[in-house]
C-alpha cells in the first residue's frame, strides 16, 4: 500500500508481563475505511491504544503522516490530526450535549476558530442539534456515539480511530454511523476501524486487516477478506494456521 | 429565647460555612477518590496561619490573604503531592485513613506549637445589629452568609459556565475519556486540591470568630461537613450545598428546641434515616463509578 498515512511497525507491548502485541505490523492508506478484526484477545484494542500513547510499548514504532509518533502525549497526537473514539461510552454525561461537543476543541492550537467548527459539527449531526442543550445522558445510544464521533471531529482529525462502533447500537443506527463513517472517509479523512460486527463493517471497509494473537494474519482489499473462507473459521475459534504460535 | 428567625438565620449562617467545606469535601472526592477525614482540621489550621502572620505584625487584611495563600501551598499543593499521590496508588481505603493520621497530626501540631487555649478570632463584619423583616439579625451572621454565598455562587459559575469549570467536570466524570479528547486531567485536579484549600482557608476565617481557634475545633466542623456532604449526595455539589445548610439549620434548631446536650446527636440521627431510606443523598445520584 503505497500512499499510506500510518503505519506501525513490529509494536510488542501489554499489560504487566502478560504481552498482547507481538510484533504487530501493518500500514493504513490515506482517506480509506479500514477495519481491524480478528477473535477476542488478538489485541485490537490494544494496537489503538499503543497508537494513542496509551500504552508503554516495549518495541516498535508508529509514523503518522511521515512523522515518528510512538509514545507521543494525548494532546500532540490530537494536534498531529489523530484522534480516537474508544469503545462503549464515552461521553460526559452530565454535561450538555454542545458542552460536550466543546470539549472536543480543548486541545486545539491557539487561531482556530472553535465556534464555527462547533456548528459545522452540529450542522453534520441534526439530532444533535436538536438536543443541544441537553444532558447528554438523555441521549439514545446511537446518538451518544453520534456526540462522540461529533466531539472528536473538532480538531479536524485526518486519522480517525475508532473502537467498535456499533456495539450496542440497533442495526438501524448501525447503518446511519457507518454512512457518517464513508462521509467523512469521502472528505479525505483516514477511518481505522475495528469491530466485532466484521461483515458489516467489512462491506463498508476498502481494507481489512486481520489480527490474531497479537500479530497481523492478512491485509487485504475488504472484499477479499470477505470471501476468504478462513475468515470464517477464525471467527469460530480455529486458528489461521494450525501452527499459529 | 431567640425567635425562630433568629435561630433560622444563624443556622443558615454555620450552614453555609458547613456547606463550603462540604462542597470542597465532594470535589475532592469527585475529582481523585480522596475521602478527606482531615478537612476539619483543615478549616482548623488557616485560622491559626492567619494568627501567626498577625503575630509578626501583618495588619488583619494582609494576614487573611497570607493564611489563604499558605493553605493553598499547605493544604493544595503539599496535600496532594506529598499524601495523595503517593496514597492513592495503594488505593482508596489506605489513604482514608493517611488522611486520619494527617487530621491527628496537625490537631497536635497546633497544640504543641501554638497552644492548647482557645484564642479569639477577629472578624471581618463587625459586632451590632442589622434590622431585617423587624428582626434584629446579626451583622455577623449576614456577613458570613454573604461571603458564603458569593463563594458558592462564584464556584458554581466556573463549573458550570466556563470552559475550565467543564474540563474539570470531565475530568472528574470519566478521567480516561477527558484525557484521550486531551483535557489535561492531573492540571484539573491539582485545581480542585487548590480549590479546597481556599475554600476551608475561607470558611477558616468566617466560622472561628464565632467558634474561637482552637486546636480540636476541626472535630465538630469535620463531622458536619461530613454528614452534609453524605446527607446532600456525595457526588453532588449542590448536594453538598444543601446538606451544609440543612445540618446548620438542624443543629441550631435542635440546640434551642431539644437540648444543647443532644444537639450534636440530631444531625446524626438525621444522617442515619437518610442513608436507610436514601442512601445516593437527597440531591446525589447513585453511584455509577466501579471503584
Amino acid at each position: 500500500m503505497s500512499d499510506s498515512i500510518l503505519s506501525v511497525s513490529n509494536l510488542v507491548g501489554g499489560y504487566g508481563k502478560m504481552t498482547i502485541l507481538n510484533g504487530t505490523t501493518f500500514s493504513v492508506p490515506k482517506a480509506t475505511i479500514t477495519t481491524i478484526i480478528g477473535p477476542n484477545g488478538a489485541g485490537k484494542s490494544t494496537v489503538f491504544k499503543a497508537i494513542f500513547g496509551l500504552l508503554k510499548l516495549r518495541e516498535g514504532k508508529i509514523t503518522f503522516a511521515d512523522r515518528d509518533v510512538t509514545n507521543l502525549s494525548q494532546r500532540a497526537l490530537l494536534n498531529a490530526g489523530i484522534c480516537y473514539v474508544p469503545q462503549g461510552r464515552n461521553i460526559f454525561a452530565e454535561l450538555s450535549v454542545r458542552h460536550n461537543i466543546e470539549l472536543g476543541g480543548v486541545a486545539a492550537e491557539k487561531g482556530i476558530d472553535l465556534p464555527k467548527r462547533i456548528e459545522a459539527a452540529l450542522d453534520l449531526f441534526p439530532a444533535l442539534r436538536r438536543k443541544s442543550t441537553q444532558q447528554a445522558s438523555t441521549l439514545s445510544g446511537g446518538e451518544q456515539k453520534q456526540l462522540e464521533i461529533a466531539r472528536s471531529l473538532l480538531l479536524d482529525p485526518q486519522l480517525v480511530l475508532i473502537d467498535e462502533p456499533s456495539i450496542g447500537l440497533s442495526p438501524l443506527m448501525v447503518q446511519q454511523t457507518f454512512n457518517i463513517l464513508r462521509d467523512l472517509r469521502d472528505r479525505g479523512v483516514t477511518i481505522l476501524m475495528i469491530e466485532q460486527n466484521a461483515r458489516s463493517a467489512l462491506e463498508i471497509s476498502d481494507f481489512g486487516i486481520v489480527l490474531e494473537l497479537g500479530q497481523t494474519r492478512m491485509v487485504d482489499k475488504a472484499e477479499r477478506i470477505l470471501n476468504d473462507p478462513r475468515i470464517g473459521q477464525l471467527f469460530l475459534g480455529g486458528a489461521m494456521e494450525e501452527t499459529a504460535a | 429565647m431567640s425567635t425562630l428567625f433568629d435561630l433560622l438565620v444563624a443556622g443558615l449562617a454555620t450552614g453555609a460555612i458547613y456547606a463550603l467545606v462540604a462542597v470542597g469535601f465532594t470535589l475532592l472526592w469527585q475529582t481523585s477518590q480522596t475521602i478527606n477525614f482531615a478537612q476539619g482540621e483543615f478549616v482548623m489550621l488557616p485560622a491559626f496561619l492567619m494568627l501567626a502572620a498577625m503575630h509578626v505584625g501583618a495588619p488583619f487584611w494582609l494576614a487573611i490573604i497570607i493564611g489563604i495563600l499558605l493553605s493553598m501551598i499547605l493544604l493544595g499543593l503539599a496535600f496532594k503531592m506529598l499524601l495523595v499521590d503517593p496514597m492513592l496508588r495503594h488505593g482508596v481505603l489506605p489513604l482514608a485513613i493517611a488522611t486520619m493520621a494527617l487530621a491527628i497530626g496537625i490537631k497536635e501540631a497546633v497544640k504543641q506549637f501554638f497552644s492548647a487555649e482557645a484564642s479569639p478570632f477577629p472578624s471581618i463584619v463587625p459586632t451590632g445589629d442589622i434590622r431585617i423583616l423587624g428582626h434584629a439579625v446579626a451583622l455577623q451572621s449576614v456577613g458570613v452568609l454573604v461571603v458564603a454565598i458569593l463563594a458558592v455562587v462564584g464556584l458554581t459559575m466556573l463549573l458550570t459556565r466556563t470552559s475550565l469549570g467543564h474540563q474539570m467536570q470531565a475530568a472528574a466524570q470519566n478521567p480516561t475519556v477527558a484525557r484521550i479528547i486531551g483535557v489535561p486531567v492531573e492540571r484539573m485536579i491539582l485545581l480542585t486540591f487548590l480549590i479546597n484549600a481556599f475554600l476551608v482557608a475561607l470558611a477558616s476565617m468566617l466560622i472561628t470568630p464565632i467558634y474561637l481557634a482552637k486546636f480540636s475545633s476541626g472535630e465538630v466542623l469535620g463531622q458536619a461537613a461530613f454528614i452534609a456532604a453524605i446527607v446532600g449526595g456525595f457526588n453532588q455539589v449542590r448536594g453538598a450545598i444543601a446538606g451544609g445548610l440543612l445540618i446548620g439549620v438542624l443543629d441550631n434548631l435542635a440546640a434551642a428546641y431539644v437540648s444543647t446536650q443532644y444537639r450534636a446527636a440530631v444531625p446524626m440521627i438525621f444522617l442515619i434515616v437518610v442513608i436507610l431510606f436514601r442512601p445516593q443523598g437527597l440531591l446525589g445520584r447513585a453511584e455509577e463509578r466501579t471503584v
